[in-house]
């Protein structure tokens, strides 16, 4: 942390790299979305959702993570290795949904969670949507 | 034994379409399960195929009720890419395009309550005062529904006449605080069809990350007007309604208690209207390359918008939008549990859900 903020002091883990036009997002360094949903949860913060990018060439993908912590909006940005992240659904029970969605839409795994079909139907495939469309 | 009982996608009780699939022991409800998606219509792609004038029509049509408040949380968004300040006179119209359209919003949905709860009187009355809200709205943009009001850097149009605007508000407050409040706060039938009906606990909401007025009627405190205020919100005067029950009832009185602060904040900006532009006139618009995130208090809670540009590009490299159905909805699980199979469309309907948002 370059600078004293109360609002961060409180949190138990990760430092804040940056401020973003009001988005204060945390440096990736050892973080993973588990320990900072953990954290964060007992802080009292509110899940906001998670945007999912598709980064260029063979990058993969990209999420960032968005709380609210008393109005304040906390960010975090994870690339996502083989298109497995590890689900924060059973720490976060928000997170449910935009997980699925962004499973069904890009493909990509959330590992250690059961999926149950949002806005696909039956026979539909993952990751059609917005992902290979667009090829 | 047990049965499961589909309402949806299409269905009496419901507006739009979406599947509540039930769970039943005789007439109580055990639990229940959401299927969304039957108004998906992939905006989000689509955004990354238009221009910024393109944008912003395309998303004016996420939402038929919040169109306005969809703009306005994307031009925000496009604001912080492009670095442009909207001028004092605009933050002040975007406060008041905001409250009368959550007026119409919460009008509209006491009307679809009223009549899922038998009180086809009310449900006529409600929609008679929401034609006031409307009337103002056209007064201003001469649009009843997408508005086309919000540019980068401000607004489309002016508020030329604020005393007009303001007589048509106080009529409207008038009519609310006699007949429309009184009628939900006190009227045997609301009562009774709603007290202790779809409870959703404070711990539930909390762990669902519900937001708006559902929020705020299970004890929740929380509205970004307050939060973290932007346009002009900072120096307006209101209180945010929050009711602990967390029942139908508890959504009622807040959304009800929350049209008359509308009215306040409406009185408030009409009467303190700042003189001077209403936009930035016709800048050259240069996009910084980034991603910048905007967030609105719509009438059904928290939107978001996270906007990516890579600069000289024609287009955004992604737009996601967050809306308040979204994380609302999945806490219609645990508010149906145990209520009876009759009082399911009430309780769906309490949520002020919205699936053309939910499915963008």
């Amino acid at each position: 942390m370059t600078e004293t903020d109360p609002l961060m002091e409180r949190l138990e883990v990760g430092d804040v790299a940056s401020d973003i036009s009001g988005v204060k997002w945390f440096a990736a360094g050892d973080l993973n979305p588990r320990q900072l949903a953990e954290s964060l949860q007992k802080q009292g913060a509110r899940f906001v959702t998670i945007t999912a990018y598709e980064l260029p060439g063979e990058e993969g993908f990209c999420l960032e993570y968005l709380w609210d912590l008393n109005g304040q909006l906390l960010g975090f940005s994870n690339k996502v290795a083989n298109k497995a992240v590890p689900s924060v659904f059973d720490i976060c029970e928000a997170a449910d949904w935009i997980e699925r969605e962004i499973h069904e839409e890009y493909a990509i795994e959330f590992t250690g969670r059961t999926y149950e079909p949002l806005l696909l139907r039956e026979g539909d495939t993952p990751g059609v949507n917005l992902h290979e469309v667009s090829k | 034994m047990s049965y499961k009982l589909p309402m949806g996608p299409y269905h009496p009780g419901l507006e739009e379409p979406y599947k509540l699939e039930m769970i039943c022991e005789g007439e109580t409800i055990s639990d229940a399960k959401l299927h969304i998606g039957f108004n998906f219509r992939g905006i989000e792609h689509l955004a990354e195929t238009r221009n910024y004038v393109q944008l912003i029509a395309l998303m004016e049509r996420v939402c038929g009720i919040c169109s306005f408040i969809h703009t306005f949380t994307l031009c925000q968004a496009l604001e912080k890419l492009t670095g442009l300040e909207p001028p004092p006179r605009a933050q002040y119209i975007r406060v008041i395009m905001a409250e009368l359209e959550r007026l119409h919003s919460h009008v509209l949905w006491a009307g679809i309550a009223a009549k899922l709860m038998g009180f086809k009187t009310m449900f006529m009355a409600c929609f008679a005062y929401r034609e006031q809200v409307m009337d103002i709205l056209q007064a201003i943009s001469g649009n009843r529904v997408n508005y086309s009001m919000n540019r980068i850097g401000g607004v489309n149009r002016d508020i030329t006449d604020p005393q007009a605007i303001l007589n048509m508000v106080k009529g409207l407050e008038s009519a609310i605080t006699s007949e429309l409040v009184p009628v939900f706060t006190t009227s045997w039938t609301a009562r009774t069809r709603c007290a202790g009906v779809g409870i959703l606990t404070h711990d539930k909401a909390i762990s669902c990350g519900v937001v708006g007025p559902n929020a705020r009627a299970s004890g929740v405190a929380q509205d970004l007007r307050r939060a973290a205020p932007y346009a002009a919100y900072a120096e307006m005067d209101f209180d945010v309604p929050v009711q602990p029950d967390g029942d139908v009832r508890a959504r009622l009185l807040v959304r009800a208690l929350e049209l008359l602060e509308s009215c306040r904040i409406l009185r408030q900006a009409l009467e303190k209207l700042p003189a001077g532009d209403f936009n930035c006139g016709e800048p050259k618009m240069v996009f910084m390359t980034g991603t910048a995130i905007s967030r609105v208090e719509a009438p059904r809670g928290e939107v978001l918008y996270s906007v990516s540009w890579k600069q000289n590009a024609r287009n955004p490299s992604r737009v996601h939008v967050r809306t308040p159905t979204y994380v609302n909805m999945p806490a219609v699980r645990w508010m149906v549990q145990g209520a009876r199979v009759a009082d399911a469309p009430l309780i769906q309907a309490s949520v002020d859900p919205c699936y053309s948002c939910t499915d963008r």
